[in-house]
């Protein structure tokens, strides 16, 4: 290691100063809420739902109960699917937008964002004006007499993955554009002079250099997917409960009983941290 | 879209800033109330009459209410928790005895509603309005009669039922339909309850609290078990709905208005209460709201109608509600997550 580099590592005065909004942000809004979750987690609840401290292994016992395991599984599930479907769709779409001229790809991307600029329940809501009994798609299908009676769209496991997907489609399509866009045509042509045909090069050359966009984008779609609660309630009828559903009413609803929250949150929390390490572990590796 | 977010940061400290101004003119209450509950009408009215301005602060569940009520913070000065919950704050002290003397339309309730279990002197708490859960059903779509819960939940019906999303009220209507206490929530009479509520939950399409209304006017659904208040707003809008007190053993509710033993502003809290116990403003309140009104002499106010309305005045013999259940509460919602698990 040369010298100079030793020295920059070493952060002045300056640095820290700008650094200080961020670490006190972390501290604020991540190590305190975290550090208070564990206390929580081995605490019990009152007769009134109040947090009595204490030190007690119970919660965890109970959420390694089948119920709740089943739980974690199902959330998992869905949002593994939702991921997949989002990748499917998410990378050509994002690879087409990066490879457009200049003036389309700005309005393909503007295409991309709008539907932030509505809030995210007036979106669902949209989707249960379409997708009911008597429902826009329904209504459609039987004046085409494509169907004879309508489906039942709603209220099922089907809708509550087209929620999902609809809402975290963008996550997948951004940072894989973002990785798309940089990645030089050059170096397609390169390989297509040295013999690669178009899958070849697709495979061996893109998809390597478009992988940190493609993890960035899995883990910005999986993560919020498993917590995600509103989507299932309103579009899945709230039939099946997800760990999102599970964890909201140990805070405000009936079950009150926020220590065991805590612990299916923290819980939770250590997945999300196994699921990074992994990737990233992968990621670093395919780079060596 | 940076300008739109800039304006979500300063809207609400403009916001801040003209509160803190008004506060300094003028008296205030805080009301932390039901979602979709108290008309802005009748808010503002009393805001006209008296000058002082209600921040009216909203919750989706009696729970959601007592969690934020205990974590301090917000001083509220009027909240509106159901009957049970009310139980237990009064039990735990977290409620102010109310000076009749500044409840002078106190008189118009009418009497059945007064010294029920949770509140038997009446002291911490006033009824604001009534109701009962009970089955909806679309006559266009349901041609047999139903009658009970045990009608409701047929095999014939699967994916055609919408019930509250509220794990406790489940529980205990199979309580009921087994002739059990519904508020008797110990782990042999859950045993019991389990391969019922198992076997119910089965059959349902849509668990939803907050407007089960819609699902039925959708027509995703034929029937349900709903808040009278949500199948009299259905029967207003189309007659085709019914509504049926299960034979079970039907169960009612009361929402009643207390003052916090943090309140700041206890008298106008008093004046508030008393403005809505009026003939007049309740009457408003029943319009908008068409639950079972408590308020005798606002009844008198309502046409024939609104009174006609099976969902909103049906025929009760017992008023057995809810108690509170302390610790039992987490067996219940445990057992139906469970069950919706297995599914």
């Amino acid at each position: 290691m040369s010298p100079g580099s030793a020295q920059r590592r070493r952060p002045g005065l300056t640095a820290w100063l700008l650094l200080a909004p961020l670490l006190l942000w972390l501290l604020a809004f991540v190590v305190a809420p975290a550090a208070i979750l564990i206390l929580y987690s081995f605490a019990e609840r009152d007769e009134l739902g109040r947090v009595a401290f204490g030190f007690s292994l119970e919660n965890f016992q109970r959420v390694a109960d089948p119920t709740y395991l089943a739980v974690f599984g199902r959330s998992v599930g869905y949002a593994a699917l939702t991921t997949v479907i989002c990748a499917v769709l998410g990378y050509p779409v994002a690879w087409c937008i990066a490879r457009a001229s200049e003036k389309w790809r700005h309005r393909l991307l503007l295409l991309v964002m709008i539907p932030f600029w509505t809030s995210f329940l007036i979106r669902t809501y949209a989707w249960i004006t379409i997708l009911k009994s008597e429902g826009l798609l329904n209504g459609l299908l039987l004046w085409l007499h494509a169907i004879a009676a309508p489906l039942e769209l709603l209220y099922t496991p089907a809708a509550v993955i087209v929620g999902l997907v609809y809402a975290y489609l963008p996550f997948m399509i951004l940072p894989i554009y973002g990785s798309a866009e940089k990645l030089d045509p050059a170096l397609l042509e390169a390989a297509h002079d040295l013999g690669c045909g178009p899958w070849r090069a697709f495979v061996r050359v893109v998809v390597p250099l478009t992988l940190p966009g493609f993890y960035a984008g899995v883990l910005m779609v999986f993560v919020p997917a498993i917590g995600m609660f509103a989507i299932t309630d309103l579009m899945g009828g709230a039939r099946v409960p997800m760990i999102g559903n599970v964890i909201q009413d140990q805070f405000v609803g009936q079950a009150r009983d926020k220590p065991f929250g805590a612990a299916l949150a923290l819980v939770f929390m250590l997945l999300f941290v196994a699921v990074y390490w992994l990737l990233q572990r992968r990621a670093e590796r395919k780079l060596a | 879209m940076t300008p739109i977010r800039l304006l979500g940061v300063v809207r609400p400290l403009l916001a801040l800033s003209l509160a803190v101004s008004v506060a300094q003119g003028a008296e205030q209450l805080n009301l932390f109330a039901w979602s979709e509950y108290v008309p802005q009408k009748v808010i503002d009215g009393f805001t006209k009459e008296t000058g002082i301005k209600v921040n009216y602060e909203t919750y989706a569940s009696g729970e959601e209410m007592l969690s934020k009520l205990l974590i301090g913070g917000a001083a509220y000065d009027l909240v509106q928790p159901p009957d049970y919950i009310a139980e237990a704050m009064i039990n735990n002290k977290l409620l102010r005895p109310l000076d009749r003397a500044q409840l002078k339309n106190i008189g118009n309730l009418a009497p059945e509603f007064l010294g029920l279990p949770h509140d038997p002197e009446q002291k911490f708490t006033v009824p604001y309005l009534t109701g009962t859960v009970g089955i909806v059903i679309n006559t266009e779509k349901v041609k047999e009669p139903v009658r009970g819960y045990r009608d409701v939940f047929q095999a014939k019906f699967k994916n055609r039922i919408v019930v509250v999303n509220d794990n406790r009220e489940i529980v205990s209507w199979a309580l009921v339909t087994l002739g059990l206490d519904q508020n008797a929530l110990t782990s042999a009479n859950l045993a019991r309850a389990r391969p019922l509520v198992a076997e119910w939950i089965k059959l349902v399409k849509v668990f939803d609290s907050d407007s089960p209304k819609t699902p039925l006017l959708n027509g995703d659904v034929d029937l349900g078990v709903v808040w009278s208040g949500e199948a009299a707003r259905l029967i207003q809008e189309n007659k085709k709905f019914a509504y049926v007190l299960p034979m079970e053993g039907a169960h009612p509710f009361v929402d009643v208005l207390a003052i916090p033993t943090t309140s700041k502003h206890v008298a106008a809290a008093h004046r508030f209460l008393d403005y809505l116990l009026r003939p007049d403003v309740s009457k408003l309140i029943s319009d908008e709201f068409p639950y079972t009104n408590p308020n005798a002499a606002a009844r008198r106010l309502l046409s024939a109608e609104q009174l006609a309305n099976p969902a909103s005045y049906p025929r009760l013999e017992k008023f057995n509600t809810f108690r509170d259940i302390g610790k039992a509460a987490a067996a219940a919602d445990k057992l139906v997550t469970d069950l919706k698990s297995a599914k």
